[in-house]
């Protein structure tokens, strides 16, 4: 049977995706080496160093996202996309303004925005890459209205929203407290809204393709998870909100939403745990991606949902704001929960038809297994040097760079967890490209 | 449920909490000129790379939201005119800026005090000269 061109271009998207995240590990490395060996001869300043960082985070799983949706989009509709065409050049806008981005940020190029560094046309030219995805999808479901799925559904709206909540960062911002406003827009809403909605719709399209889970119970409470996501992610963000200017109310919205927020984690968990109760023999290639689904539902349940809950209480975030245990949550929070996903994703895309030899399963395991210890490592350090920052800095009040001193331990033990971790992300990217490798090489036989 | 409802929902809900934002993020007092030239210089030099504003940024270095209330407009002239060797670091200053730069930022620090922050950060307890750590 002939593949689905969407489907192709899919692998594209994947494989950029990795090689991000490959490019991520190293750079993140190096940046937690140069906050704990003062003085470290760098090729990039420490302040793009972190640019290129946050960039890379923001970006990589986005890419990978728009890649799974296209890919998973055609699987549950067993039709093609809108236009290929489209995609095609949508993926290469892409490329060009996401690397123009870092290469300028890394020649400290940008316009000093946390997580959002960098030039407007270049977040302009990420916006219109997003847009013709929503596009795209947008058309493709209206041909097949007939067939249409609630995965489908949702990661169409969770595009549309990547793109709604992505423009208004394109424009500048005199007044400060609609600068931080708005920067959220992206750094809690793609995460716990739009991606969200995309990653219900990928788990939801994947169990049902390997028969972990019925269709019809994914499907019946599938609108509801997003309704519910939807609402308490938007409102959701008044957790940001708390202290940078904005009315008190928004404590009220952010902590209670902060709650409607968490019942999709739970239903969504509930769900994959009723689905493994009675699930069918899994092949090797559908066990690996399933060790990385279950390392996403364990660190949202966790690092992103329970963790996140306690410190959007005000009181207790009235202290921790402003220290590492924002770093320690956030980390667990985005890798945890989206980048796992991202590479199972990746992994069952690129891997096509193929499936790994036991060595290689053994080698993914590994790599998945590495991933963990690297990030709960690294997140604990972080916490451990945020509550000590809470405690001896806003608490008792010692001297800011007197408890710095006090927790560089941390920061250091942080660089060996964060060594662990970038060794899993090159076993599993040099695992997912060599599998890529082999069925384009067979691909292109084939075809040619 | 359908997709319309969804998507019905889903757009009242934006709608609903783009309007709250807009009418939350007024500014009490408008920016002068030099606040806000102020705020392009924290911006053009990266300064929220080591150190937070309203408690959001990099951690290495203070938070610098109410920096104006500790430390007077000659003390940060100061500061710029010769930057230290910032710790851990033996060799690397902390970067300079120009003295027109210097009176910028601190027009937008100056700002930064009075945006109403509800309380944060919280005032630390007094040790006693007795108090264990």
């Amino acid at each position: 049977m002939k593949a689905l061109t969407g489907k192709q271009i899919a692998r594209r998207f994947m494989l950029y995706a990795v090689f991000l995240f490959g490019s991520q590990g190293i750079v993140a490395l190096l940046g937690a080496s140069a906050l704990v060996l003062p003085d470290l001869p760098s090729p990039i300043s420490a302040e793009y160093g972190r640019a290129v960082h946050l960039a890379l985070a923001t970006f990589w799983p986005v890419i990978g996202m728009l890649g799974m949706v296209y890919y998973f989009t055609a699987e549950q509709l067993k039709t093609d996309i809108y236009s290929p065409k489209l995609a095609r050049w949508q993926f290469l806008i892409m490329l060009v303004t996401s690397l123009s981005l870092l290469g300028s940020l890394a020649l400290e190029i940008g316009n000093g925005r946390e997580y959002l560094d960098g030039l407007p046309i270049f977040y302009a030219g990420i916006s219109l890459g997003i847009l013709i995805e929503a596009y795209n999808l947008g058309r493709t479901l209206w041909e097949n209205r007939q067939r249409l799925t609630p995965a489908t559904g949702i990661m169409a709206v969770g595009v549309a929203f990547l793109c709604i909540l992505l423009i208004p960062n394109i424009l500048h911002y005199s007044n400060p407290v609609a600068d931080e406003a708005v920067k959220f827009w992206v750094v809690h809403l793609w995460e716990e809204m739009a991606f969200e909605l995309t990653t219900s719709g990928f788990i939801a399209s994947f169990f049902v393709a390997t028969g972990i889970a019925n269709k019809k119970d994914i499907e019946k409470w599938l609108y509801l998870e997003a309704t519910l996501s939807v609402m308490g992610g938007l409102f959701g963000t008044g957790h940001h909100y708390y202290w940078i200017g904005f009315p008190s109310i928004w404590l009220f919205l952010g902590s209670f939403f902060s709650v409607i927020q968490a019942i999709p984690v739970f239903l969504l968990a509930n769900l994959i745990y009723k689905g493994f109760k009675n699930h069918k023999v899994l092949n090797l290639k559908e066990k690996l991606a399933v060790w990385l689904i279950l390392s996403s539902i364990f660190h949202h349940l966790t690092g992103a949902t329970l963790l996140g809950l306690l410190m959007t209480i005000p009181w207790v975030n009235l202290y921790t704001h402003g220290t590492y245990i924002t770093s320690g949550h956030a980390h667990l929070a985005l890798f945890g929960t989206i980048g796992f996903l991202i590479l199972a994703g990746a992994y069952t895309i690129l891997s096509d038809r193929e499936s790994p030899t036991p060595k290689t399963y053994r080698y993914g395991v590994a790599g998945v297994i590495l991933l963990n210890l690297g990030l709960i490592g690294m997140s604990l350090c972080l916490l451990i040097a945020g509550f000590l920052q809470t405690y001896l800095w806003r608490v008792l009040g010692l001297d800011f760079m007197a408890v710095s001193s006090i927790i560089r331990p941390y920061l250091s033990l942080r660089v060996l967890s964060g060594s662990l971790f970038t060794s899993g992300a090159l076993i599993l990217c040099t695992i997912i490209i060599r599998t890529w490798w082999k069925t384009w090489t067979v691909r292109r036989k084939t075809t040619g | 449920m359908r997709l319309r409802t969804f998507i019905l929902i889903s757009l009242a809900s934006w709608t609903v909490f783009v309007l709250s934002v807009r009418f939350s993020w007024n500014l009490d007092e408008p920016m002068s000129q030099e606040a806000n030239a102020g705020k392009e210089v924290w911006q053009s030099h990266n300064c929220v790379s080591c150190h937070t504003l309203l408690g959001q940024g990099g951690y290495s270095g203070e938070d610098l939201t109410h920096i104006m209330a500790k430390r007077s407009p000659d003390d940060i002239n100061a500061f710029f005119r010769h930057p230290p060797v910032i710790p851990p670091h033996q060799e690397e200053k902390h970067p300079s800026l120009t003295p027109l730069e210097t009176q910028d930022l601190i027009a937008f620090l100056e700002y930064m005090r009075t945006i109403p922050t509800l309380g944060w950060p919280p005032e630390p307890k007094r040790l006693e000269s007795g108090d264990i750590l």
